[in-house]
């Protein structure tokens, strides 16, 4: 039986263990954290995984995504409050200042043109801070592909 | 979702991976998405949201098309 108090401290506890640090904790540094056996964390962490609050490793207990973080190397970088983080996706590398309600320089590769680029966000306001060897370059020209329709999000989301 | 230098990316990388152009937004697009969908992520009362709240997220947006209803 599940404690939903509980479920969502420990959503709680993990989105802010990622702001603060990074990277998730892992299940062992969340039961240490409650007071609660290895296996509990475990179960709550999965429970949680199927309400679409994280997204864990196949077949382990492991978070591989918090939305917008991630906990592996991607090709969206955020540095932010002296820390960098990982994205998910394009979308995501937006997303992390918002979470943390802070200015950012993003720095992200640009798919098939493989180029890297550097974005700011200042005040509210995104801006390009640097692309290389781009006169044409411009903000207004960049754009986000979504490969899927929302309705199949979670079908494959490593996809997605 | 991935980040492209202009359309004309796009349209190459949908060609050589064999896969069907999806939904194009522009950079200011997805940023003023990320507002509304982000900005309580970190608070202990956010619970995830409703479909109904999904939709009035993506419709406040302008993302109205087919390729963002909610049902499946």
């Amino acid at each position: 039986m599940i404690n939903d108090s509980l479920l969502w401290q420990v959503r709680h506890f993990v989105y802010n263990h990622f702001a603060d640090t990074t990277l998730p904790p892992s299940v062992d540094e969340a039961a240490r954290h409650f007071n609660i056996s290895t296996e509990e964390a475990s179960a709550l962490y999965k429970e949680l995984h199927n309400r679409h609050a994280f997204f864990l490793e196949p077949d382990m207990p492991s978070i591989r995504m918090a939305w917008p973080f991630s906990a592996i190397p991607t090709d969206f970088k955020v540095h932010a409050n002296d820390k960098t983080y990982y994205a998910n996706c394009a979308w995501d590398m937006l997303g992390i200042p918002v979470v943390l309600h802070a200015d950012a320089v993003i720095e992200a590769r640009f798919t098939e043109s493989n180029e890297l680029v550097q974005l700011e966000i200042k005040n509210g306001n995104i801006a390009l801070a640097a692309v290389p060897g781009g006169e044409d370059a411009a903000l207004s020209k960049l754009r986000v592909h979504f490969p899927l329709p929302f309705a199949r999000w979670y079908d494959d989301l490593v996809f997605t | 979702m991935l980040l492209f230098r202009s359309e004309e990316w796009i349209d190459k990388w949908c060609q050589r991976n064999n896969l069907e152009r999806g939904e194009v937004l522009t950079i200011n697009q997805v940023w003023e998405l990320s507002k509304p969908w982000y900005y309580n992520r970190l608070s202990l009362d956010y619970h995830g949201r409703s479909m109904e709240q999904v939709a009035e997220v993506f419709k406040q947006a302008g993302l109205v098309s087919k390729f963002w209803y909610i049902q499946r």
